[in-house]
């Protein structure tokens, strides 16, 4: 009937166009039900893609005779008439199918060429003058304003806005503390600037914060969350820190107390090693890229993000969908990372680093030599007691058998009253086993004496992970496993200092010579020298090609190692020189690059204020939100690359201007038009992030520790007394209370912190012991003074930096009468309140 | 605001959810954990994601393959797919298979006790992912994504739909220790961080041994209630000096909430409260105690609750397949019992119960140098089963199939794309609006696929 049909059809096949016929009514069927077996994985043996391998078939001959549908089997098994072969194995093809393959096959099996699906090469790509004039590509113009206030008032007044009034000098201070170092200020520095009624007290107070070493401490760690910092890699089961991490972070707080300009700065983290002249003083700079997440490659997607403000790595697969990317620019800059390895730059003299090396070496070297020789011996020794198993098992099992080991028996007792066994084997008799355990003995030397040549000499992990090796039968390794292996309960290995006593005095002198050698260089071993996690070039570096819709299995075009198009003029030039990161760095930081000045004022901008003129910090494409206040940024961009590309002169006329001093007052007119502050007619409150909360806490109690820079410990370690910004940051297992309070993501680079208010954090300010413990050392502190009226007043002065309100007052002097051990938990309760956790 | 309140403020939020509905929120100053109306009226309410991490083999559990049987210790006639290491000839499963129920699911001996449910049980033969390594499939499992750095399902779904109990977290996570990659899977990523997995190691029946602060250890309730007061009374006075402020008003009431909710939660994580029957049911070890604190969450109203089956990679039998019976042997019980126990308390319909690894595992047996013993299976990412019951989902079903020695889903293949979709359409979510805008661009939980799969639903 199918073939009576299928006959039908074939005069069909003919009548229509053969391609279509195929492309219509076949090759879906094909693909749709038979290539998932029978294409790359080739069930069968069977490829049935093209024609050629049709033809060819697979193991059972060829799949189609043209012209022949009962001879080719590809029809015997879609139609199932064939004995053995009924396909697809899934079920029965709908008959109208059936009918279209046969009628193919009878019709010559037409199968046009070139229809292997392919994926098109892209074709060259052109960015148009429309997206030439997208914003963010533009040039800098500098406006003409003379400052800051002016662009922005005008911008307020154009939106019928009107500033909130200056804020008090109280709110100011905390604010400027809080802004440049993290830290609330001292009641007395609160009194003295209060009492300064000097025009330039606000400019001096600026400049004093500007030059303590805790500057670097605040913002340097804006910095690490665009660099994703952290202490440890993302590892699967273990914990593996970054030895040298902090060497990076503490070498960023060092640029911002030290005002690197910015253009050295974003140089030496690209390569700060090869810039000549500075390289011990820059090379620390390429932890941003060395310290890359291992698991995945980030690095083309934090450069582009972190100092351009551009998504590039969207554009992997395809061209970028919305900015003017094409998926080469990724691979061009993929390229230059992909030519770079991770490696160490010593901070120590050579010859020392090379003592030290040499040293692990020997030690190393003299370590296995022992362990070997000792294996050797054991391995020996435990065939030797395999010779009297049975007698082993019969004195085990209480019968008097003379001339035995006392351990081998006291081994083989508990051994066999264990109620479970992985192996049958001790069921058989005791001499049958002897023979059984002999024997799997020696067939394990045979299989292990193979593997060795199969893996060759030191085998690495990807070697043994594609060797083809072969292995005792399951049972037989368990028997293996528990009589002669390492394991420390397998019955006759004998480890070490238990090993000793069967050694004969050659071989034991041999050992305890060893011993002696690895005790003298373990002993001797010197300090680690220190060292910077740095990247450098490889030796031959190389353009790579593009890889289509990002898979590695379908190569394109080379993409030649340059720069990114739309920020190139005509075509990119080349890099030459090595991995061309340098010349990358210098891109980048170029007068004609628009976007790395605007990037960075952009971000200063915001880590001031909580918003960036540009509220997508790190995106300025497309879908990026575009400057609230235009001409503002631009003003900003080229004051400050025209001012050296000093962060400080920014926050110095940043922090200057009265936009940055308005008080939080609201304003109902304001609100109807701008309720989300976009224009910056006040100042928006802040929830201070999880460093200034919980280092605040710890100054003013007094306990906080303020040493600079240094190994990274961990927070939840009591008593870690330490800045923040010191505790260890863990890709693996972020600690618990910066996760609580919107730490940023060391696994990808972050543009802001996001705020969040949620009830497991008020968790943390009634019941954690971190808090508890504050409250406690607060109320030792106010302990001192007499009168309670007295003791709450200075609280509120050290905490707030005001005097407590009558209302206030009268509250807290009503608590602590009414509760015992109330000053500790009246210290709490100041702690978690707002006005402590907010600064405005 | 007690919840009957909360329930009201909800039906003021119908038909937003997501950004905008969040945004509304925050401008009413209310928790972003408020329940939210979903975009279509749901089948199901909440998620249990039972994780058998490591990868359990589908050949041994799930997917009978007789074919296999018959070809064991000869190659394969198609050769061995790509894997992660060298692999060599077929190898047969040591499990036998039978059928369960009136609708003869075919599963094997390990898992005989969730065979008592085969008649609820929806088990999908031909899953498959990416990459045949634990990281980018765990990843891909649980946030959608080959790479770290993309919100969890739990996330997202706290995110569209918030939770229905204020006092208790609305995704809770647990674990003894950590799964590989650890808090990456229950991340929130670039969402805000509040719905991101509450972690909990399920190593003891004493709440307070599970909960960091979930407890004043220090002091009386009663005194905290004082201390509560107070704190409440000043931001009060604060926030009538300060003016208006949404922000302010959220954090006072935080800590109301807080205050609550460490009643309810040293409730809510305490096992000691259920009956000598109940445990037992359960039976022994941290993964029964993992399914019965599931039960006790979602009889809660939390969203979602994952539970994972042990540390590391349990279920990653390179050398030894008999391994799974020893890991099935604390698996099986105590699946089978919380099925009983959501039936019996009326809550499986409208819980969506997930059972599955990061992929399966190789027809034929890994003879690569990393194994001391060969007769376990390596990683395979081209076919695996996942088993889905209650919450909508079709009973007494396979769905899907791999070809005939288990390598490589070839009908109906479903990928955890299409899984995730079909799993938010069950609680009223459309998996394609379901985004967040991060950095300038329209992020969902299925990335740019996924698609229901209807033939699984009820």
């Amino acid at each position: 009937m199918v073939l009576v049909l299928a006959v039908l059809l074939a005069a069909d096949a003919k009548a229509v166009d053969p391609t279509e016929f195929f492309e219509t009514k076949v090759r879906p069927v094909l693909a749709d039900k038979c290539f998932a077996c029978h294409s790359s994985s080739r069930m069968g043996g069977l490829d049935l893609t093209n024609r050629p391998a049709a033809l060819k078939g697979g193991n059972s001959g060829p799949a189609i005779v043209p012209g022949k549908p009962t001879d080719s089997i590809l029809v015997q098994a879609v139609a199932q008439t064939h004995a053995r072969l009924k396909m697809p194995p899934s079920g029965k093809l709908p008959d109208e199918e059936v009918q279209a393959i046969t009628a193919w096959v009878a019709s010559g099996a037409i199968w046009p060429e070139g229809t292997k699906a392919k994926v098109p090469p892209p074709s060259e790509y052109v960015i148009s003058a429309k997206q030439r004039e997208f914003w963010s590509f533009q040039p800098i113009r500098k406006p003409a304003a003379k400052s800051i206030d002016e662009l922005w008032l005008k911008m307020l007044t154009a939106k019928g806005l009107k500033p909130s009034p200056k804020a008090d000098k109280r709110t100011l201070i905390r604010r400027a503390y809080f802004d440049l170092i993290g830290l609330p200020p001292k009641p007395e520095e609160v009194e003295a600037f209060v009492n300064d009624k000097s025009p330039d007290a606000w400019p001096k107070l600026i400049d004093k914060l500007l030059a303590s070493p805790h500057y670097g401490e605040r913002w340097g760690r804006y910095w690490l969350d665009v660099a994703r910092y952290s202490d440890d890699q993302l590892a699967s089961q273990f914990e593996i820190p970054h030895p040298s991490a902090f060497r990076y972070r503490d070498w960023v707080i060092k640029a911002f107390n030290d005002d690197m300009p910015y253009d050295t700065f974003v140089k030496a983290q690209f390569a700060g090693d090869q810039i000549k002249g500075r390289e011990k003083e820059l090379a620390a700079g390429t932890g941003f890229f060395a310290l890359s997440p291992e698991q995945q490659d980030d690095r083309v997607d934090a450069a582009t993000r972190g100092f351009l403000g551009l998504t590039v790595a969207c554009a992997t697969c395809h061209d970028h969908k919305f900015d003017p990317i094409p998926t080469k620019d990724y691979y061009s800059l993929l390229g230059v990372f992909l030519s770079t390895q991770k490696d160490e730059f010593p901070l120590a003299q050579l010859e020392v680093v090379k003592a030290y090396k040499d040293h692990e070496q020997l030690l190393k070297d003299k370590k296995k030599e022992l362990a070997d020789l000792q294996d050797n011996q054991a391995h020996e020794l435990a065939k030797i007691f395999a010779q009297d198993t049975a007698k082993y098992v019969l004195a085990a099992r209480g019968e008097k058998v003379d001339g035995l080991d006392q351990t081998v028996l006291e081994r083989w007792t508990k051994y066999l009253s264990q109620p479970n066994h992985e192996h049958p084997y001790l069921k058989e008799p005791p001499d049958k086993l002897q023979t059984t355990v002999i024997e799997v003995a020696n067939e394990k030397d045979r299989i292990d004496a193979e593997n060795k040549v199969r893996l060759g000499l030191n085998p690495q992990r990807k070697d043994l992970s594609s060797a083809n090796l072969l292995s005792l039968p399951r049972d037989k390794h368990y028997l293996w496993r528990d009589l002669f292996s390492e394991k420390r309960t397998s019955v006759f290995y004998f480890k070490d200092r238990d090993l000793d006593r069967f050694l004969s005095a050659p071989f034991a002198a041999r050992v305890n010579a060893l011993r002696a050698e690895v005790k003298r260089l373990e002993d001797t071993m010197p300090q680690h020298y220190p060292f910077l996690q740095t990247i450098s070039d490889v030796a031959e570096p190389k353009d790579i090609k593009i890889r289509i819709r990002g898979s590695a299995d379908n190569l394109g075009d080379v993409a030649p190692r340059r720069f990114l198009q739309i920020l190139s003029k005509g075509t990119a030039p080349k890099f030459e020189h090595g991995s061309g990161r340098l010349e990358l760095a210098e891109d980048m930081v170029a007068k004609d690059n628009p976007l790395t000045s605007r990037v960075m004022a952009n971000r200063i901008w915001q880590w001031h204020f909580g918003k960036g003129i540009v509220a997508t910090a790190s995106n300025f494409g497309q879908l990026g939100e575009r400057p609230t206040n235009p001409e503002l940024l631009d003003y900003l961009a080229s004051r400050f690359s025209e001012q050296g590309w000093s962060i400080k002169t920014m926050h110095r006329e940043i922090m200057t201007s009265t936009a940055y001093m308005l008080s939080d007052a609201p304003s109902k007119a304001n609100e109807t038009i701008d309720a989300d502050n976009k224009f910056l007619w006040r100042a928006n409150r802040r929830r201070l992030d999880i460093e200034a909360l919980r280092d605040s806490m710890l100054a003013v109690t007094s306990e906080l520790d303020l040493a600079i820079g240094g190994q990274a410990r961990r927070l939840n370690e009591e008593p870690n007394k330490r800045r923040t910004v010191y505790g260890f940051v863990s890709r693996r297992d972020l600690d618990p209370t910066l996760l609580l309070f919107d730490f940023a993501n060391p696994n990808a680079t972050n543009e802001r912190r996001i705020d969040t208010s949620t009830p497991l954090q008020r968790l943390f300010f009634l019941n954690s012991a971190f808090v508890e413990r504050r409250a406690e050392e607060f109320a030792c502190r106010l302990e001192k003074i007499q009168s309670p009226e007295a003791r709450i007043k200075q609280a509120y002065k050290i905490l707030l930096q005001r005097e407590p309100t009558k209302e206030e007052l009268r509250l807290g002097l009503e608590y602590v009468k009414s509760e015992t051990g109330a000053w500790r938990k009246y210290a709490q309760v100041l702690l978690a309140s707002n006005e402590f956790v907010y600064v405005n | 605001m007690n919840r009957r309140d909360l329930l009201k403020t909800m039906g003021s939020g119908f038909a937003m959810t997501g950004f905008a509905q969040l945004a509304a929120q925050a401008a009413r100053s209310e928790s972003p954990l408020l329940p939210k109306a979903p975009h279509f009226a749901p089948k199901a309410k909440q998620v249990i994601y039972l994780f058998l991490n490591g990868g359990p083999s589908q050949v041994d559990t799930f997917d009978p393959k007789p074919m296999l049987t018959k070809y064991h210790g000869k190659q394969a006639p198609s050769g061995n797919l790509k894997t992660e290491r060298k692999t060599g000839t077929l190898l047969k499963s040591p499990f036998e298979f039978k059928r369960y129920g009136q609708s003869g699911l075919e599963i094997s001996d390990l898992f005989s006790h969730l065979g008592a449910h085969a008649d609820d049980l929806c088990i999908i033969r031909s899953m498959h992912t990416e990459r045949p390594n634990h990281e980018p499939s765990l990843t891909m499992l649980n946030c959608g994504h080959v790479l770290v750095g993309h919100p969890s399902m739990g996330a997202w779904l706290t995110y569209g739909l918030g939770t229905e109990n204020q006092n208790l977290p609305g995704f809770v996570v647990l674990c003894p220790g950590y799964p590989v990659i650890g808090p990456q899977l229950w991340s929130s990523a670039y969402l805000p961080g509040i719905f991101q997995g509450t972690y909990v190691r399920n190593t003891s029946d004493d709440p307070e041994e599970l909960i960091r602060d979930v407890r004043n250890r220090s002091q009386e309730a009663e005194s905290q209630r004082k201390q509560v007061e107070l704190l409440g009374k000043l931001n009060r006075l604060q926030l009538a000096h300060e003016g208006d402020d949404p922000q302010l008003e959220a954090s006072v009431a935080a800590y109301e909430m807080a205050y609550r909710m460490q009643s309810e939660a040293m409730d809510a994580f305490d096992l000691r409260k259920e009956s000598q029957k109940v445990r037992e049911s359960y039976g022994k070890g941290d993964f029964a105690r993992g399914c019965l604190l599931a039960r006790r969450l979602v009889e809660r109203g939390v969203r979602m609750v994952q539970v994972y089956y042990g540390n590391d990679q349990p279920w990653d039998n390179h050398d030894d397949i008999m391994k799974h019976k020893t890991l099935a042997a604390t698996a099986d019980q105590p699946m089978a019992a919380l099925l009983q126990d959501l039936k019996d308390r009326d809550l499986l319909k409208s819980t969506v119960v997930i059972i599955g690894g990061e992929f399966g595992r190789t027809p034929a047996v890994e003879v690569s140098g990393l194994v001391d013993v060969q007769n376990g299976r390596d990683h395979n990412n081209h076919g695996f089963s996942m088993v889905v019951a209650g919450g909508g989902f079709k009973g007494g079903l396979t769905y899907g199939s791999t070809d005939d020695f288990g390598f490589r889903a070839i009908e109906k293949p479903v990928h955890p794309h299409d899984l995730h979709a079909t799993v938010l359409n069950q609680l009223g979510l459309d998996h394609t609006k379901l985004t967040y805008r991060y950095s300038g661009r329209d992020f969902r939980l299925t990335d740019v696929a996924g698609s229901i799969v209807r033939d699984i639903l009820v």
